[in-house]
């Protein structure tokens, strides 16, 4: 299983002309979560993770091999990003979509063998979309969209799930159940790093947070350390309440009453 | 023997040399010189023309050779029995099944008509091409000689293209001494169009005193305004134009009452079919026009 | 469960069209043979290839009727591949050769050509070099860097080949008349005066070839530059490549054919409907239903009202635009 490391790395946010430092290691079977307000650069982190913008400085190493030195086609057979946005412009079926997912583990002269159709069939299964296998993906709501697009990333069967923001879109249910898969992924020794607006989602699902502040240094370590009611009313700038649920902290925002 | 054929040959060469400047005989065969200068030989008379352009049939009908024309294109419909030969479709695109079905022996090509790939496609399957463009009076006399001459038919041919030469040389010399009159000769309406000196028809009005006022224009078929017309301010004004129906392009230049043209009421409309063809008719065509200038001289 | 099978067994093995589409093609040839405005039997065209037959038909079986064929065919499918291509790379389903303007370039060259008063070899060779600069130009003013640009990419191609249409204009109304008929075969697009059939399946064929392992990438392309890099697409690579092959395509179709219109756009479009959009299928399937559109039209263009003949970028204009509208009001594009 592989470890991705994140070596002084400063990532490239347009518009923001200092940037902290990250230098965290990865290991397998952590899931982390990445938490900040909106517009500090939580998906331009995500896609520095994944070899898809450069970095300002630092770099990121997969099992000690800058990624900047492996090959497009190397890097998607260990690390796959599930996208916030689809680009669906042509027609195709879920079932075609989903097998995309094994593209990098295919070379130029392959057709798709019967052990990718397995495994198409059980991220399908998984994200409980069968019925919908010859559905074309425009004719989808969001949410189903947006569990085709995990589908095909657990067809990809990568080491490091980079996934920026998982429960868009989805009901309480499938949020549940899209958080368990990644929760797997970290059982069986996998990478999971998921960018998330619901800072309770992490602190259910996650074992490691990322804090990354607008105006200061970026916090990372355990969930259960980190998520404290300081760290994170300066994070959102807003003043929160924490409750137990299940012996899990949940944070509400706090509005002045008048 | 062989040597007797070739003193016989050459004896011909000589004597066709002498006989005309444009047609001799190569080991007997019929030869002429095209209007792209080209050497076409024929080993037998022509029995089976295809003419591909309207002026082209009418020349090969003036050469007497109208019973072996087996194909014309769109348009060709002088003279009237030519209406009734086999179509081979449209000058700028050929129907080259029908035309190569009907296994002509002579094709009379137009070179900036045609489409060279169609006809260089003729060529290739061993055709014999000759390219009709005649430019002036005598190309158009010498073209129903040299056609006649391909044909066997020199008799007729000759006949129609002293008769022309006479024709035209008739008109030269009445005219030759006539007042000038500043003419525009209007080859289209929309757009405005004439033509400048190194025309025939430009020759053709120079021909009955007239004057062309676009003969020096740069090009071959001038695109004009009105206002290059006004400023001109010609004395005649004659068009062309397709069909009889063009009586409106003339009452156009009636908005314009001081127009030398218009004032003086000579406008004149002449059948362009008897001067836009470089064919035998261009002599009608050319004493109508000579006529109608003479028209205006007199009302000066 | 059953279903969820077969609908993933057919995911990257669909031969069975293709098979279809070549049997079409080749019995689109054959009709195509026997069909002109000098009626033959099937026979007789069979004996034109035996030899047994009389000179005529010979002639015209071989002499004129198959080069035209085998142009016709070879210029649909290039046009229709192109197409296909451009489709993908723009991401766009409205992407098509003509409407991006390399053809407007193609003709442009072409027409200069004409005017200047070269010919043969030297008016293709001003055609091809036309179009690879028209693509040069769209793609060079967009820059290929972010999805987005897609969009840029197709609006910058179709005011080039406004500019083009322009250009066109300008020429045509300089050009001395006895040389409009020849420039108007390169703006109508016309087998009438195609040359050598063969450069153009030489061509078709050695893209085809070059495209047969590109298939699967390019169906991840298909769904943005980002997806396609995730996935291990060396995206930039992939889309010069594309790009490169797309203009060679249409280059070789324009200077064979002139500017045939629409067929790049109408036959990808009707394939995906029926096909899916599997590019391991619908490229080669779209050289093969290419080819028989331009075949047929061009039969049509040399029967309908013969002996006048119709240039067949007329004929597949006139299929082309319902079907461009058809579109739009499905509302898929």
């Amino acid at each position: 299983m592989s470890q991705l490391r994140l070596d002084q790395l400063v990532v490239d946010i347009p518009y923001q002309q200092s940037g902290f430092a990250l230098d965290v290691t990865i290991e397998p079977g952590q899931v982390w979560g990445v938490l900040g307000p909106n517009g500090v650069g939580k998906t331009t982190l995500l896609h520095t993770l994944a070899g898809l913008r450069n970095a300002r400085s630092g770099q990121v190493v997969l099992d000690d091999v800058p990624l900047t030195q492996m090959s497009r086609g190397a890097i998607a057979q260990q690390i796959g990003i599930m996208f916030q946005e689809h680009q669906d412009g042509f027609p195709a079926t879920v079932a075609e979509t989903v097998m995309l997912g094994r593209h990098p583990h295919l070379s130029m002269w392959q057709s798709e063998q019967g052990d990718d159709r397995q495994l198409v069939e059980e991220a399908l299964k998984a994200l409980e979309l069968s019925y919908l296998s010859q559905r074309q993906i425009y004719q989808l709501s969001g949410g189903e969209r947006q569990r085709v697009a995990l589908a095909m990333l657990l067809a990809q069967q990568p080491d490091i799930w980079l996934v920026d923001e998982p429960t868009n879109h989805l009901d309480l249910h499938h949020q549940v159940s899209a958080m368990a898969l990644l929760q797997r992924q970290g059982k069986q020794q996998r990478c999971v790093i998921a960018s998330l607006h619901d800072v309770n989602l992490a602190s259910q699902w996650c074992t490691h947070v990322l804090l990354m502040y607008p105006d200061r240094a970026p916090l990372w370590g355990e969930a259960r350390t980190l998520l404290q009611l300081t760290n994170l009313e300066a994070l959102y700038q807003q003043p929160l309440a924490v409750a137990e649920v299940d012996g899990r902290p949940i944070f509400v925002p706090r509005v002045a009453q008048d | 023997m062989k040597t007797q054929s070739k003193l016989f040959a050459f004896t011909l060469v000589l004597g066709g040399c002498l006989w005309s400047s444009f047609a001799f005989s190569v080991d007997g065969e019929l030869c002429v010189v095209d209007d792209k200068q080209r050497q076409v030989c024929l080993s037998s008379p022509a029995q089976r023309i295809a003419a591909l352009s309207p002026g082209a049939t009418e020349l090969a009908y003036a050469a007497g050779a109208g019973d072996q024309v087996v194909a014309v294109v769109s348009y060709s419909d002088y003279p009237p029995e030519a209406k009734q030969v086999t179509s081979v479709g449209s000058h700028t695109r050929l129907d080259m099944e029908r035309l190569v079905s009907l296994q002509p022996d002579l094709v009379l090509a137009w070179g900036t008509g045609n489409p060279s790939e169609q006809v260089a496609t003729l060529e290739q399957m061993g055709m014999t091409i000759y390219f009709v463009e005649p430019h002036d009076f005598e190309g158009i006399a010498s073209s129903v000689e040299r056609i006649g001459e391909l044909a066997a038919s020199r008799d007729v041919a000759d006949r129609v293209a002293a008769e022309f030469r006479q024709g035209i040389s008739e008109l030269r010399e009445r005219y030759q001494g006539a007042e000038p009159i500043r003419t525009f000769y209007q080859v289209w309406d929309s757009p405005l169009m004439s033509m400048n000196g190194t025309h025939y028809i430009s020759k053709v009005v120079e021909l009955c005193g007239g004057v062309n006022v676009f003969a020096d224009a740069p090009r071959l078929i001038p695109r004009l305004s009105q206002e290059a017309v006004l400023l001109e301010n010609p004395e005649a004004i004659v068009a062309g134009g397709m069909g009889e129906e063009n009586a409106h392009w003339l009452e156009a230049w009636k908005a314009f009452p001081e127009l030398q043209a218009t004032k003086q009421n000579n406008l004149f409309f002449v059948p362009p079919s008897l001067i836009q063809r470089p064919t035998p008719r261009v002599l009608d065509g050319a004493r109508i026009l000579c006529d109608k200038l003479d028209l205006a001289r007199g009302r000066r | 469960m059953a279903a969820v099978n077969t609908v993933l067994a057919s995911v990257g093995r669909v031969q069975t069209p293709l098979w279809g589409l070549l049997l079409l093609s080749i019995v689109t040839l054959l009709f195509a043979l026997t069909q002109g405005s000098v009626s033959l039997s099937p026979y007789q065209v069979w004996q034109a290839f035996t030899g047994e037959s009389a000179t005529l038909a010979n002639t015209l079986v071989l002499e004129l009727r198959l080069p035209r064929i085998l142009a016709a065919f070879a210029t649909g499918g290039l046009l229709a591949v192109a197409g296909a291509l451009m489709q993908v790379l723009l991401r766009n389903p409205l992407a098509e050769p003509y409407v991006l303007g390399i053809s407007g370039g193609a003709s442009v060259a072409a027409l200069l050509a004409i005017l200047i008063g070269v010919s043969g070899v030297f008016l293709s060779g001003a055609a091809f070099v036309g179009a690879i600069v028209s693509t040069v130009l769209v793609f060079g003013l967009t820059q290929l860097k972010t999805a987005a640009s897609s969009l840029r990419l197709l609006l910058t191609g179709v005011v080039i080949a406004a500019g083009w249409g322009a250009l066109i204009t300008l020429i045509l109304a300089l050009a001395p008349p006895q040389k409009l008929p020849g420039m108007l075969y390169w703006l109508m697009g016309d087998l009438a005066y195609a040359g050598s059939p063969w450069p153009a399946w030489v061509v078709l064929v050695a893209v085809c070839l070059i495209l047969f392992p590109l298939g699967r990438s390019l169906n991840v392309l298909g769904r943005g530059a980002l997806q396609a890099a995730s996935l291990g697409i060396n995206v930039k690579r992939l889309e010069r490549g594309v790009f490169v092959l797309a203009s060679v395509l249409t280059a070789v179709a324009v200077t064979t054919a002139g500017s045939v219109g629409f067929v790049g756009l109408v036959v990808p479009h009707l394939l995906r409907m029926v096909l899916g959009n599997d590019q391991r299928i619908i490229l080669p399937a779209s050289a093969l239903a290419g080819g028989c559109l331009l075949t047929l039209a061009d039969t049509l263009a040399r029967t309908v009202i013969a002996p006048e003949q119709l240039p067949v970028g007329v004929i597949t204009a006139l299929l082309g635009v319902p079907t461009f509208l058809l579109l739009l009001h499905r509302g898929r594009l």
